[in-house]
């Protein structure tokens, strides 16, 4: 049964979204007022803009009209990135009639092109790694927003921080990397460039194999977001990625170790990299049990995690590494106390 | 020596095996190049159908000074000959069976860690990843697990010795189409042996065991993509298997336990084991993910997940020696135990967000979360302790006389938790590449979990799960030139599933780059968490905070280039507990600092081979924490890449390995690696 407060809370959220539903219509109606001709900017700007605004819609002009210029006056001046562009993932765009920029595939990013190859003046067309990060990620999901990959992205913390898509992502690149990069130490060296408190981690003796690139960061986190805090990928559905190599941790167990399925590995687990020989938060593994299992009773809202070690004399070694004994920790098929 | 004589002597015999197989054509090259020149195609006839490298070396090491189980435990190089590398794709301009294959291997010969990577694609028709890990756990370290370790003897429970294999397999179809079926197969599996426990009243016995387990995974969906919206639905099976069986032989020596004082003047000893652990399952998933733009202003995206692993078990064990229940003061010699059990878990997930942006410059997300999980176990145990009818003790497995301390016990156990959490984020775009971020979460959940009968433990544990917080950050990112964000998180509790998860918290984390001239850049990255417990008799306080900074300098004309970042970090914890053996209570500190240096230095060097210079890199790591266990861990490393020809190049590698900790000195090892080879590039 949900208690008054509860509801109460329950209630004011739906009110919250209720009104942003109904203030979007009005909003929207700012957002058409966003699109009309600034006074005073140069006309290939509106149309820029313009154009902008209906690849947000994701669809393409039905005729393209005297300020689409066309790829191939791209590729007079351009011509190393126009080759790579073709070569890349990206060339369909340029090949594929159905979706509506056959021979514009340049202008389908950057917008029309007539006023830039007429003038050769930079500013008169749009440079999406130039933009601000929104924008330029906008252009980018007017073809991708509606796929698997980016299911997820409202809840990217790279979303959130606006990290375009072209930090990571080369739109022209070609070869064997395609649009970004896919070797191991490139990808890593990637990610550090930003994570350098995670590269840090990296360089402590207990590692996961991400320095010896025997693993990337990608096999653990999904950069484009995740329904897991951390941009954790999911594996089997919902488990977090780390069941997809340990997936003798999985369970479920006869009797489970409850953060482990309620706060996860990172509970007791430092992934990256640790001092302690099996990657755990704290240098010694006592000291890691012993701030949950402390013998101290519970409070009202909080009664987990309180079995002591009742009988245990802590200054002995014998006692130094609970896990000696209670070795089942992730959970156990046989024994209520984890012991085997 | 001999061998570092070797180690360079080796790879200068294959250069000219090595150079002719080079400089002859490829005939598949010839017929690949001449119809491309024909056809249209994003591959100009000009362009190699075969690019990549392979890289094959000989490593040799010094010798282990130290603990050679530490040295495996944590680096597990070996010596021989290696396939360090290799990396190619071919094209294939008329696209027949493929358009792109990529192929990508390595660490082989030996490694413990060795993968495998492939990746075929026919644009718009199908496309295949898969990917082979095989790594080695070795593990053997005596801090970590040996209690007896001061007195000399030498146990080391919690040891292993095994292979872990991780296969992944995808096949994808009509990939950017309206409809994309698509079938993966994952599987992970391990064996090996390790060493475990056997644990009675009074004494713990390191024993051996056998393990191994497997699970395979099966999955296969569509992908719905139309232009407004995308529907993927999947549906998988797991199949899973583990298998545990130690076998301390009758008659052998008396396996040593932790504690070798006799227990009420009568010694406890472990003479002979037979153990074995099984468990069988297999469990259904389906996930349901859809996005949509309902406007120009408006995309929802949804999950839906659903989960329901199960797992059979089995239990037996056999054990003889001289044991005690403590609580009765009863010794025996005969102790069997027999386990039936099965365990469910359900386990569904879900969100459901929106992202709702009015306005060029203003942006509003929404996004709710659900985990749910609920399991069950229901377990049968019969346990039966005897007194051997024949002496000595252990001589005798089944002529045992029952003293009528048989018990036989149904536990139930279960474990329901419900996690939630609701987040609107509003992003507002200032000027000059301003990103402004202000939101609210909250989160809340239920847990209960239960064994019952509760045999002196607590038999339920309730929480609840309640925290409000606040989101702010800040970006500006007017181009590669100069970034920097900043996000804050502060959260208030009032209910949390632990002492100490997260409770009344504050979270920063602030990021830069700029590049300071036009071949100097600087990143900065710093990090806190600053977390409280306030709850009367909890009294927890958790602070860490690193700071980390990265320098990047690449001069003009790109012969020299120099990386370094460094790194320092804290952590400190303090929470009350209880004294077991005085019950007083008394608080717990927990300090621990950390340094860590990375460097690299890389430089080319003028060489005879026209555009291919000597390249040189040095660098490496060094790691010094103190606290609870001081260590210092170095890693140099220095590498030469000199080009015999256009194609092929020598290599040779040293590097350094050196742990040192200040508490457990007799794990500390050192050791130089050195390798040697031939890179051929195409």
């Amino acid at each position: 049964m949900l208690s008054t407060k509860t509801m109460a809370r329950y209630a004011g959220h739906s009110l919250a979204a209720f009104v942003l539903l109904t203030m979007a219509p009005y909003l929207s109606y700012g957002a058409a007022q966003e699109v009309a001709p600034d006074k005073g900017a140069a006309p290939h700007m509106d149309q820029t803009r313009a154009a902008s605004k209906k690849r947000i819609e994701g669809s393409a002009p039905k005729q393209f009209g005297e300020d689409y210029a066309g790829s191939q006056a791209c590729q007079t001046c351009h011509e190393d990135i126009y080759n790579n562009y073709r070569k890349s993932a990206h060339t369909f765009v340029e090949t594929d009639k159905r979706g509506g920029w056959s021979e514009h595939g340049c202008e389908s990013c950057h917008g029309p092109g007539a006023a830039h190859a007429g003038s050769g003046d930079a500013t008169a067309i749009r440079n999406p790694a130039k933009l601000q990060p929104a924008a330029t990620d906008s252009v980018c999901l007017g073809c991708h927003r509606n796929t698997a990959k980016h299911s997820e992205r409202i809840m990217s913390g790279h979303a959130k921080s606006a990290v375009a898509c072209t930090t990571c992502h080369s739109m022209h690149a070609r070869g064997p990397a395609g649009l970004v990069q896919r070797a191991p130490a490139d990808v890593n060296a990637l990610c550090s460039s930003c994570h350098l408190s995670a590269k840090a981690q990296f360089a402590k003796p207990s590692h996961h194999k991400v320095p010896e690139n025997s693993m990337t960061c990608v096999d653990c986190h999904n950069p484009h977001g995740s329904v897991r805090p951390g941009m954790v990928q999911t594996f089997a559905s919902n488990d977090a990625a780390c069941i997809k190599c340990h997936g003798d941790k999985r369970g479920p167990f006869t009797y489970e170790h409850a953060p482990m399925r309620q706060e996860g590995c990172g509970a007791c687990h430092e992934s990256h990299g640790s001092t302690n020989p099996r990657l755990l938060t704290r240098q010694e593994v006592r000291l890691t049990c012993l701030e949950c299992h402390s013998n101290i009773p519970g409070t009202a809202n909080q009664k987990a995690g309180v079995v002591p070690p009742a009988f245990h004399d802590l200054r002995s070694p014998r006692y130094a590494n609970c896990t000696v004994c209670h070795q089942k920790i992730h959970g156990s098929y046989t024994d209520r106390n984890l012991l085997r | 020596m001999k061998s570092l004589y070797a180690v360079f002597l080796l790879p200068l015999t294959f250069i000219p095996v090595l150079a002719l197989a080079q400089d002859a054509p490829a005939p598949a090259a010839a017929t690949a190049a001449a119809p491309a020149a024909e056809a249209p195609s994003p591959v100009p006839s000009s362009e190699n159908w075969l690019t990549g490298y392979v890289e094959l070396g000989y490593r040799t090491q010094t010798g282990i000074a130290g603990s050679e189980a530490t040295y495996r435990s944590i680096v597990n190089l070996g010596e021989g000959l290696k396939l360090s590398g290799t990396d190619f794709t071919i094209l294939d301009p008329k696209k027949r069976l493929f358009e792109r294959l990529r192929i990508r291997a390595y660490d082989w010969g030996g490694d413990p860690w060795s993968s495998f990577h492939i990746f075929v694609e026919k644009r718009g028709i199908y496309k295949f990843l898969g990917d082979y890990r095989n790594l080695t756990y070795f593990n053997n370290l005596a801090s970590y697990a040996d209690p007896t370790l001061p007195r000399g003897v030498v146990l080391d429970q919690q040891s292993f010795d095994t292979k872990r294999r991780m296969g992944s397999w995808a096949l994808e179809l009509f990939n950017g189409r309206l409809l994309s079926p698509y079938v993966m197969y994952d599987r992970d599996s391990s064996s090996g042996r390790n060493v475990s426990v056997f644990r009675t009243d009074g004494n713990e016995f390191a024993i051996p065991e056998l393990s191994r387990d497997a699970t395979n995974l099966y999955r296969a969906g569509v992908h719905v993509t139309l232009r407004r919206f995308h529907v993927t639905v999947e549906q998988g099976a797991s199949v899973f298997r583990s298998d545990q069986n130690s076998n301390v032989s009758a008659g052998s020596s008396t396996n040593p336990g932790n504690n070798l004082n006799p227990v009420l003047g009568q010694p406890i000893y472990l003479s002979s084991l037979l153990r074995a652990t099984g468990v069988r399952g297999n469990g259904a998933f389906s996930r349901l993910t859809g996005t949509a733009t309902l406007s120009s202003w408006l995309d929802v995206y949804g999950h839906y997940m659903y989960a329901n692993p199960h797992n059979d078990v089995n239990f037996q064990q056999l054990a003889t020696g001289s044991f005690v229940v403590l609580s009765q003061a009863l010794f025996y010699s005969t102790g069997q135990s027999i386990l039936t059990a099965t365990a469910n878990l359900p386990h569904k997930g879900g969100n459901f967000g929106w992202d709702l942006h009015p306005a060029r410059r203003f942006r509003v997300t929404q996004a709710w979360t659900t985990d749910r999980l609920d399991s069950r176990a229901t377990a049968v145990t019969l346990d039966r302790l005897a007194l051997a009818a024949s002496t000595p003790l252990g001589n005798s497995t089944l002529g045992y006389t029952t003293l009528g301390n048989s018990t036989l016990g149904n536990t139930n156990s279960l474990l329901n938790a419900s996690d939630n959490r609701l987040e609107t984020n509003a992003f507002v775009e200032g000027p000059r590449h301003v990103t402004f971020r202000g939101g609210y979460r909250y989160v809340w959940g239920d847990s209960q979990g239960a064994i019952l009968p509760a045999a002196g433990l607590p038999g339920a544990q309730f929480a609840t799960l309640r925290r409000q917080v606040g989101l702010g950050g800040i970006t500006w990112r007017p181009g590669t030139r100069w970034s920097a964000a900043a996000d804050a998180e502060v959260g208030r509790g009032s209910g949390a599933w632990f002492r100490t998860s997260l409770y009344d918290y504050r979270k920063v984390r602030a990021t830069g780059s700029a590049k300071l001239t036009s071949t100097l850049r600087l990143s900065l990255d710093y990090r806190t968490l600053h977390n409280d417990n306030p709850y009367s008799g909890v009294s927890y306080r958790f602070d860490t905070h690193q700071e980390a900074a990265s320098l990047n300098w690449a001069p003009k004309g790109e012969r020299l280039d120099l990386q370094a970042s460094y790194e320092h970090c804290g952590y400190n914890s303090s929470i009350a507990y209880l004294q077991p053996q005085i019950l007083v209570s008394a608080v717990s500190n927990y300090r621990e600092a950390c340094h860590t240096m990375s460097g690299l230095v890389s430089a080319s060097l003028k060489s005879p081979v026209k555009g291919m210079p000597i390249k040189l890199l040095a660098g490496g790591s060094a790691v010094l924490t103190a606290g609870s266990r001081p260590t210092t861990y170095y890693q140099p490393t220095a590498r030469v890449n000199v080009p015999l020809t256009k194609k092929i190049g020598l290599f040779a590698e040293w590097r350094y390995y050196g742990l040192n900790e200040t508490f457990y000195m007799y794990e500390a090892f050192r050791t130089h690696i050195l390798t040697t080879g031939l890179r051929f590039t195409r």
